[in-house]
């Protein structure tokens, strides 16, 4: 049984609560943690604000240190954890803080497909999904890439398979960094780690990974709506997936060359999962360029799954997906770590921020957003559960005042996967969820059972808090009508 | 196999208790543990070949953790699982182990889901009455 929480928590306001630093003597910053009354309850009940704490220790960490209201528990970082380090002040770069799913993320892609039109063809287009996109233990990829081709895949990003016909130019723009974070280093990526991932770019994987179809219930601000070209009742197909095996191996790499790494620069930690290195340093310029590399890794392997979502809707409705409109929202990561400039003391700072389960949430104007999003925001994109609902939201300019611009990345889990097992005995969870008309499909024995719409949060709790917070504002409720899952 | 092992819960993933008289005897179980994880994995028995993994470093926690990786990588590369052991050698900070491998019987397996990685969280080896324990968990 995990420890509940007992260290202090201050109401700062509505949708805040702090850790102070006083609470410990290695703390230099405050904790913060968004969530209203109810939540944080729940959020006491594991010790992920206790990671927190530990966070606010790094070296060079900026401001504070941040979670999400979808947090909890995680090795190292809690799951939606938020910290930023200064370079220049010794700041350093965590693994933890990234995760093992490197670039883990989100895409959604939407259509001009009205659910009313399409009832008779869900079933047939879930099991041509199920058929079409690699998922589940061991499952091999439609393409397999040796390692000088990995090598340039790492080096290109997105652009590298939609050259090979996996996408449309387009989708370049509405992907974060373009599907390429510069300064990634394919060469630091160890033989193992291309090992793993040489037939894995294009598969879904297992667990809570994803390919979603479904319906835009409900359009909260229907101006941001239309730019994103999402339409009331029209079929939409997000997809949750991240770096593979290539990038679990980057991570476990990692972790275990920068073992001693603190001692070296005397850096004492309260958690030996918050191993890490100055920013700076040999090992964290090492790290930072196999974990670009793996990220853009994700990135391709995301591109690659939309290319096999079209493929599939384009068969079952039989019509090339640009006249169905399956063009690509956003995609966006949750598992990152990037150099951003912020404010900091009246000037300008590149900081190291590190997103564990959160997502990047620019507002209008910033530089980094696509022409056709400057004037709304960055799309967020946070998925809840197969039987509820997830979101779409856009960045505010509380984002970047208040969390290094960073939202949430989803609703969290509330049971665990034993514990889920557990419940589903005596149940079809496969037929609960067609009940509420989702048809579901899964390669593993126990996937339904383990992600079942209980296990998690109710995510409309948590965004309502980000958007209270004007960290993020909600577009769209989507809710699923079919999912396929490894 | 002598020793047993057990899965629990632990919050998004999971954990693997392994027990056994010896450091040695850990070995199997926390394979099969391992594998456990991840569905009921059969293989040809009869096609075996050879597997080798030699560690050294002090702490034998570490140590399992890094033969259990060995392992992980073994079945998403080669599709391949650990299906006996001759030798094993375990103490004194390093580990050898001599086995079989063999390919994995797609066809015969059932696959309940991936782990990631095995994590250093809670990571223990410990003396207890009767022998050995060792406590890990995996990324899922």
């Amino acid at each position: 049984m995990v420890d509940q929480y007992t260290g202090p928590l201050e109401r700062i306001d509505d949708t805040r609560w702090r850790i102070p630093k006083s609470y410990r003597p290695d703390m230099r910053v405050d904790g913060i943690i968004y969530a209203d009354d109810a939540l944080v309850e729940s959020i006491k009940k594991d010790k992920a604000p206790e990671q927190v704490a530990n966070v606010a220790c790094l070296p060079g960490i900026v401001r504070a240190s941040l979670a999400m209201p979808d947090i909890h528990w995680g090795y190292g970082f809690c799951i939606g954890g938020v910290a930023a380090t200064d370079p220049e002040q010794g700041g350093v770069v965590s693994p933890g803080g990234v995760g093992y799913d490197i670039n883990c993320g989100v895409r959604l892609i939407r259509t001009n497909i009205a659910l009313a039109d399409a009832k008779l063809n869900m079933g047939r287009l879930m099991e041509e999904l199920f058929r079409t996109v690699p998922l589940g233990v061991g499952q091999g990829g439609v393409v397999k890439f040796n390692k000088a081709e990995l090598c340039k895949l790492m080096a290109e990003g997105s652009r590298y398979v939609i050259k090979r016909g996996f996408g449309w130019e387009s989708d370049l723009e509405a992907t974060e960094a373009g599907g390429l974070i510069e300064d990634a280093d394919p060469s630091l990526v160890s033989d193992r780690a291309l090992e793993r991932g040489s037939d894995q770019c294009g598969t879904l994987g297992s667990g809570n990974h994803f390919m979603e179809v479904q319906v835009v219930e409900k359009i909260d601000d229907a101006q941001i709506a239309n730019v994103m070209g999402l339409v009331q009742g029209n079929l939409t197909v997000m997809i949750h997936s991240g770096s593979r095996g290539l990038g679990y191996q980057v991570c476990e790499d990692a972790l275990k060359e920068l073992h001693d790494t603190p001692r070296k620069y005397g850096i004492e930690l309260p958690d030996k999962q918050l191993v890490c290195a100055p920013v700076h340093s040999p090992e964290g310029k090492k790290y930072l360029g196999a974990m670009r590399a793996a990220a853009n890794f994700a990135w391709c392997n995301r591109q690659i799954m939309t290319h096999l979502a079209r493929e599939a809707f384009a068969k079952v409705f039989e019509q090339p997906a640009e006249r169905l409109g399956m063009n690509l929202i956003y995609d966006v990561a949750h598992n990152i770590a990037k150099m951003e400039p912020y404010e900091v003391d009246g000037g300008t700072t590149k900081l190291c921020v590190h997103r564990k389960g959160a997502t990047r949430a620019f507002p209008p104007n910033h530089p980094e957003l696509p022409s056709r999003y400057k004037a709304i925001g960055q799309p967020v994109l946070v998925p809840g559960d197969m039987g509820r609902a997830s979101y779409v939201l856009v960045g505010r300019p509380g984002a970047m005042e208040h969390t290094f611009g960073s939202s949430c990345h989803g609703a969290g889990r509330q049971m665990s996967r034993g514990a889920a097992i557990r419940a589903s005995k005596g149940r079809n969870i496969r037929k609960e969820l067609a009940e509420r008309g989702v048809i579901a499909r899964a390669k593993g024995r126990t996937g339904l059972e383990e992600e079942q719409p209980d296990a998690y949060k109710d995510v409309t709790h948590v965004v309502d808090v980000l958007h209270k917070a004007g960290i993020s504002q909600k577009v769209a409720k989507l809710r699923p009508v079919g999912v396929i899952k490894g | 196999m002598t020793g047993t092992f057990e899965l629990f819960d632990h919050t998004a993933d999971m954990g693997i208790r392994v027990r056994a008289e010896t450091r040695a005897g850990l070995i199997e179980p926390a394979a099969a543990g391992l594998y456990a994880a991840i569905g009921e994995l059969k293989a040809d028995q009869s096609q075996g070949k050879s597997f080798q993994f030699c560690a050294r470093g002090g702490d034998d926690a570490i140590l399992l953790r890094d033969f259990l990786t060995e392992l992980l990588v073994l079945f998403e590369r080669d599709h391949c699982i650990l299906i006996g052991t001759d030798e094993v050698e375990f103490g004194a900070g390093q580990m050898s182990i001599a086995g079989k491998s063999a390919t994995v019987d797609v066809e015969q397996s059932i696959f309940y889901r991936e782990v990631k990685a095995i994590t250093y969280h809670d990571l223990e080896l410990r003396e207890v009455d009767g022998g050995f324990e060792a406590k890990l968990i995996v990324d899922i």
